[in-house]
């Protein structure tokens, strides 16, 4: 594991990232809305395009839904962090009194509160590795989801092309909303990939 | 701080930086099960910003401080001392033989503040009342009361804000019979010193911006 002053600091860094992937998700379903209506409106010349709005859609869903998830860890893992350094804080404190009070009868009264906060830094740190794998696990997951997105986009300007001119411009736009956000969110999932390394 | 047969009353433990010393001093004393009870006269990290620490050494503790801070004071970290609001009107705490009273001192400086007076050690530990501004090397007994009042007269004007709340608190500490008053900071007072700072403070005109 990093130094102590590190590792709460990019939890709360990821949280923050998640947040902001989870508002950006939120944006994903918009652009897939925004495509039904088009879809209507364009009628038959669009037919192509509406299996697609729903896969934009689900992505859109599936994004939301496993950012929040994730979100929810990096936050626990935040605060499991912070009380896992204030618990090596008190043994760093802890250690520096038995120096200290070297050789006073009473000294061996610390003692179980000493063990006490151990083995809640113990309880902690096993609880914050678990947590930090679990991060781990659904980053990944949420990563390959992401893949789709260029798929998606692709397809959705091959059926552009096919679209009456006046709507092809709206699809267009559609399949450029896609692929940036898609490509926002895999950045703020490859940042916080790359903080949990940290963690880890 | 103070012992009875089998507790220990821990008064303003003091900031976190001061933990790990404070905590030996103490255990040359006594073993760490025997401090029961916390108190914390206000809210000022001066003077409890330690809790988080003492909150993991300790399990079974009480911390006795004023109502007013309550919610302030769980910011220091505190997860298994419990909380004893103490009343503005102040009130006492019985351990084992001693009995101590908390005086109420609000907006000295603090607007939720207490002393605490020892009846039979004859003690008013006064915490930021009688505080003096100088080195820690400064001697433990106020020699020279004219000459100590500079080193108090500026804190005293800034950092407390009421007339009235000085002058009630006069008039209550009038009433105790005092041998020893002892600050929080700088010297202690003993004896006719404790009169003459009576004095002192109620003709001194506080909640200026002086400095
Ligand atoms: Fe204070
Ligand atoms: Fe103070």
């Amino acid at each position: 594991m990093s130094d102590s002053t590190n590792y709460f600091v990019a939890a709360a860094v990821i949280a923050a990232k998640l947040d902001r992937a989870t508002k950006v998700s939120q944006r994903l379903s918009l652009t897939a809305s925004n495509a039904r209506v088009v879809v209507l409106r364009a009628g038959e010349s669009a037919a192509g395009f509406r299996p697609l709005t729903d896969a934009i859609h689900s992505l859109a869903d599936i994004t939301v839904s496993s950012s929040k998830r994730i979100n929810t860890i990096a936050a626990t893992l935040s605060k499991t962090s912070v009380q896992m350094f204030r618990a090596d804080r008190a043994l760093k404190y802890f250690l520096d009194v038995y120096a200290r009070a070297k050789g006073s009868p009473n000294l061996a009264s610390l003692d179980e509160s000493f063990e006490r906060t151990k083995a809640e830094y113990e309880r902690l740190s096993t609880l914050y590795r678990k947590q930090v794998k679990n991060l781990g696990d659904e980053l990944s997951s949420i990563e390959s989801e992401l893949r789709s997105a260029v798929i998606l986009k692709t397809l959705c300007e091959t059926e552009a092309t096919r679209a009456k001119g006046e709507y092809r411009e709206a699809f267009i736009s559609v399949s450029r909303n896609v692929e940036s956000t898609a490509r926002e969110i895999k950045e703020l999932i490859g940042y916080s990939r790359r903080q949990v390394e940290i963690l880890k | 701080m103070v012992t009875s047969k089998n507790n220990a009353f821990l008064m303003d433990p003091g900031g976190v930086e001061l933990f790990s010393a404070m905590l030996a001093n103490v255990i040359k004393e006594v073993p760490v099960e025997k401090i029961t009870h916390i108190f914390a006269s206000h809210q000022d990290p001066d003077v409890i910003s330690s809790l988080g620490l003492w909150d993991q050494a300790l399990t079974t503790a009480t911390l006795h401080s004023p109502w007013i801070w309550e919610g302030f004071i769980r910011h220091f970290g505190m997860n298994n001392i419990t909380y004893s609001p103490i009343p503005d009107e102040g009130g006492s705490i019985q351990l084992d033989e001693v009995s101590l009273q908390y005086i109420p001192a609000h907006y000295l400086h603090s607007s939720g503040n207490h002393n605490i007076y020892d009846p039979k050690a004859k003690i008013l530990m006064s915490g930021d009342i009688g505080a003096a501004l100088e080195e820690p090397e400064a001697p433990l007994f106020v020699e020279d009361f004219e000459q100590h009042i500079p080193k108090m007269k500026m804190f005293h004007q800034r950092w407390m804000p009421s007339n009235r709340a000085k002058n009630d608190w006069v008039a209550r500490v009038r009433k105790l019979d005092i041998e020893m008053m002892c600050p929080q900071h700088g010297r202690i007072f003993r004896g006719d010193d404790v009169k003459k700072f009576l004095d002192w403070f109620e003709a001194l005109e506080v909640g200026i911006l002086a400095g």
